[in-house]
């Protein structure tokens, strides 16, 4: 990377604000980690090679709903935002099959706490 | 987009009512042809507690609270259909959360810069590397920000007195070394945010003319050690560190310290002791760190949720930030609420929030079955909260009024089976644990009064030692070198405060009125309710039942050792414990 | 302990930091991720290296929790004891860690396999009570399900020694 002016920082900043895509965020903090974040991350991973799925999956930090970790934020095009909780490897590849490819939210799994 | 709808029962106890209602909802939808257009959902939080069926409808965010099976026609009819909310069912909700310190946690990946400058990174030390750092210190002053690491002094002050003190070299220091056993926020954001730690730190060295920082991260915290590494090698790539900072004559650079697991080093003496890679040992002041700090230089020490405000308030301005909060605390507080409450994790709200709201309505309340007793806040220098007056609005003086302090964050939920003498105790030898031992009050002072809980919780204890632990704390009070020992005394002297009668039940009556100390526990047997099942006689680990499945069973109390196994096994409730 | 080879690799450690005032605490962080502890042997040497009294050295070891002056077990169990993980029962976990493992906080099993601590807070106070053994984090934890966490870790050392 080279060195940043205030320019190229403006620069960096409206391209990074430009992007709208799909995508879902694994909570990785120590907490969500300890709670089996990464066996969540490689599911959804795998699944989303399966289905050719168009979304982005990416690591994140704490929500701080610690609780409920591991946590996973969902944002498909056309659909609520939406948290799951406790998310196990089976709820993962709920996400991916059902919510993702079918556009259908997952019952019994949604965490709806107004955070950001 | 289609419209959502998510259904939650929130009754606590009683039958869950959310698959029925739920089934119900969906009935109406298929009658009346819109099962494709509408999509229900089962959740497990809502976000309301405690107000029967609670609906939601998406996308005009219509939040309804207890909902009956003939509201429901009438919701389709009003909002699915006609997008209007159903006036009598609405609940007003004001989003009690706000959220400057960790705007970016769970928001974007920690590891990558780019995604920060996208939410504004770095935009404030842009702004301000153009203004003279004597402008930054003024705006600093008019946000009101106070340091979040406990005491709550003003950090423009601070940055003041560090920028006037003469000296050719000075220095900032992060303070990492989070310390309160049961608060994480400062991990949390150096794990979820470091960036935005990293710039506030850069903007207050160029504030009050240090070129050095030095992070002082807890060696427990391994995983926010990487991740502000990596976010420092990405500064010095990006020129955010380093010389000639975004090409301004700024020239700033900070290291890495670890902490060695020791809890005085939260104060800032003896931090600065340890980043002098000596024993942590607190020093008298005068002379603050402002004046003779790091290696005899002018120092200025922030801590980490203080630093991740930093950005915000310079991009937003002072102003915006003085209209949130109180008269005298401005801005947001992050709070760790855990212990016995169903939603324990981080929460961020403006100061002035009471407590019932953080504990109720973010917290979601007790576990199931329990009711909340009080929480403490502050830590081992902290105090407890007595439900009763849980209508306290959070700031800085409102909780030391209430005999306890803001401390860095922890929130802990007590509940009904909680009992104060052992909690009291428990913070003391934490501190007993934790003091130096340089001065006689502290080392001597705690080592005593521990001494004394010990004798009240197992039962041994006479009025006269509660009297001569209150004695103690005053001494300790008043004579300790420094925070820690200061302070120790203070869960002691709030829960004497709030809940006499509860050690006198210890002394007097030799009972534990909450059932927690276990020398003051009796088990016993209810003949009239037990099914002589033999459960219990197989659970005890030490053969103090005895019996059979005819006679029953009765325990010997000379061998019990009160470890409650019996008490967990017994399905009928015929164990009695009190 | 090879004196030969400890003296290379404190001065690999050492030199590292050589420029860096304070230096002593960090060194000493770095000496514990390679041993361990710090073993008397390397203190000598480091005292040499660095021209700091050992004194100096074992003042700064003894003051902070964190370093150890004895080898640890080959397993780390640490067990929270934050306030939140005290409430939630992280003393009832400790009591049945020391009665399966017949050793008392700071102590190391006999085998040499286990090695208990009691620790101030891991940070995951909403998954309370915790514990952590060797870097993995166990969260809820109850009383009855301790004797099968640590059948893991027995299981998976005498699977290592068969193979």
């Amino acid at each position: 990377m080279e060195k940043l002016t205030k320019e190229g920082l403006e620069k960096l900043r409206q391209q990074g604000a430009a992007t709208e895509k799909n995508y879902i965020k694994v909570g990785f903090s120590s907490c969500g980690i300890a709670a089996g974040a990464q066996e969540v991350y490689d599911v959804l991973c795998e699944e989303a090679r399966k289905h050719n799925a168009d979304v982005e999956i990416k690591k994140c930090g704490c929500v701080g709903i610690c609780s409920a970790e591991p946590l996973v934020e969902v944002r498909v095009k056309n659909m609520p935002r939406v948290f799951y909780g406790k998310v196990d490897k089976d709820t993962a590849i709920k996400i991916m099959e059902k919510h993702v490819c079918g556009k259908m939210l997952v019952n019994d799994r949604i965490y709806d706490l107004k955070v950001n | 987009m289609g419209k959502t709808v998510f259904i939650k029962d929130t009754t606590i106890g009683g039958k869950d009512k959310t698959r029925d209602i739920y089934g119900i909802l969906l009935g109406i939808l298929r009658e009346r042809g819109l099962e494709n257009e509408v999509q229900v959902v089962r959740v497990v939080d809502i976000g309301v507690y405690g107000q029967g069926v609670a609906m939601r409808v998406l996308p005009e965010n219509f939040l309804y609270s207890h909902v009956e099976e003939t509201d429901i026609a009438g919701i389709v009819e009003q909002s699915l259909l006609a997008g209007k909310p159903l006036a009598a069912k609405l609940v007003a909700e004001d989003s009690k959360q706000l959220r400057i310190v960790l705007r970016n946690c769970g928001v974007i990946d920690p590891e990558k810069i780019e995604e920060y400058i996208a939410r504004d990174g770095y935009q404030a030390l842009a702004k301000v590397l153009g203004d003279a750092p004597e402008k930054v210190i003024q705006e600093m002053k008019a946000s009101g920000l106070r340091g979040r690491g406990g005491a709550g002094f003003p950090t423009g002050l601070k940055w003041e007195f560090t920028r006037k003190s003469p000296g050719d070299q000075k220095y900032i220091i992060c303070n990492g070394d989070e310390g309160d056993p049961g608060a994480y926020m400062d991990r949390s954001v150096l794990e979820g945010d470091p960036h935005s730690v990293i710039e506030g730190m850069i903007i207050g060295g160029y504030a009050i003319g240090a070129s050095k920082g030095y992070f002082y991260i807890r060696a427990e915290y391994p995983l926010a050690i990487e991740r502000i590494e990596k976010a420092i090698k990405q500064c010095h790539e990006s020129g955010l560190l380093g010389k000639n900072i975004l090409g301004s004559s700024f020239n700033f650079d900070v290291e890495i310290r670890l902490g060695a697991g020791a809890f005085v080093c939260g104060e800032e003496t003896a931090l600065i002791a340890s980043i002098e890679g000596k024993r942590g040992y607190p020093s008298p002041r005068p002379p603050f760190p402002s004046v003779k700090g790091l290696w005899g230089k002018p120092t200025c020490i922030n801590n980490v949720e203080t630093l991740a405000n930093i950005p915000v308030i310079l991009f937003k301005g002072g102003a915006w930030f003085a209209g949130i909060g109180t008269a005298s605390s401005k801005g947001t507080k992050v709070f760790a609420v855990t212990g016995k409450v169903k939603n324990s994790g981080l929460v961020e709200v403006p100061m002035g929030t009471t407590i019932e709201d953080i504990v109720y309505g973010i917290g979601g309340g007790a576990m199931p079955g329990k009711s909340v007793k009080a929480i403490q806040t502050g830590g081992p220098s902290g105090g407890v909260i007595p439900k009763e007056y849980f209508r306290t609005k959070v700031d800085y003086e409102s909780l030391q009024q209430m005999g306890s302090i803001m401390g860095s964050g922890g929130m802990i939920v007590m509940d009904e089976d909680d009992c104060m003498a052992d909690i009291a105790k428990f913070y003391l030898g934490f501190c007993v644990d934790e003091s130096c031992g340089k001065c006689a009050p502290c080392r001597i002072g705690g080592t005593q009064m521990l001494r004394l809980l010990k004798k009240v919780t197992e039962g041994e204890g006479t009025p006269k030692d509660l009297d001569q632990l209150e004695q103690i704390s005053h001494a300790m009070q008043k004579a300790s070198l420094c925070g820690l020992g200061q302070t120790a005394a203070n869960p002691v002297l709030s829960t004497l405060h709030y809940y006499r009668a509860e050690y006198d039940a210890h002394v007097n009556n030799k009972k534990c009125p909450a059932c927690k100390c276990a020398k003051l526990v009796r088990f016993l047997i209810l003949s009239e309710k037990c099914v002589k099942c033999g459960m219990c006689f197989k659970a005890c680990p030490v053969n103090a039942i005895s019996g059979n499945r005819e006679s029953g069973y009765l325990i010997d109390q000379t061998k019990c050792i009160r470890c409650g196994q019996c008490f967990e096994v017994c399905k009928p409730r015929a164990i009695n414990r009190s | 302990m090879n004196k030969k080879m400890i003296e290379e690799e404190i001065r690999e450690i050492a030199d590292s930091w050589k420029d860096k005032e304070g230096n002593l605490i960090m060194v000493l962080h770095e000496i514990q991720n390679r041993y361990g502890y710090v073993p008397r042997e390397v203190s000598l040497v480091l005292s040499e290296i660095l021209d700091v009294p050992l004194a100096r050295i074992y003042e700064v070891i003894t003051f902070y929790h964190f370093f150890r002056l004895t080898p640890p077990g080959k397993m780390k169990i640490a067990v929270c004891m934050g306030t939140a993980c005290y409430l939630k029962g992280g003393a009832e976990l400790l009591a049945e860690l020391e009665h399966l493992l017949c050793v008392k906080p700071g102590e190391t099993t006999k085998d040499g396999q286990f090695q208990l601590e009691v620790v101030r807070c891991l940070g995951c106070c909403g998954l309370a009570p915790v514990l952590k053994i060797k870097e993995k984090i166990y969260g809820g934890v109850k009383k009855k399900d301790i004797g099968d966490i640590i059948a893991q870790y027995s299981d998976e050392t005498e699977a290592k020694a068969a193979a």
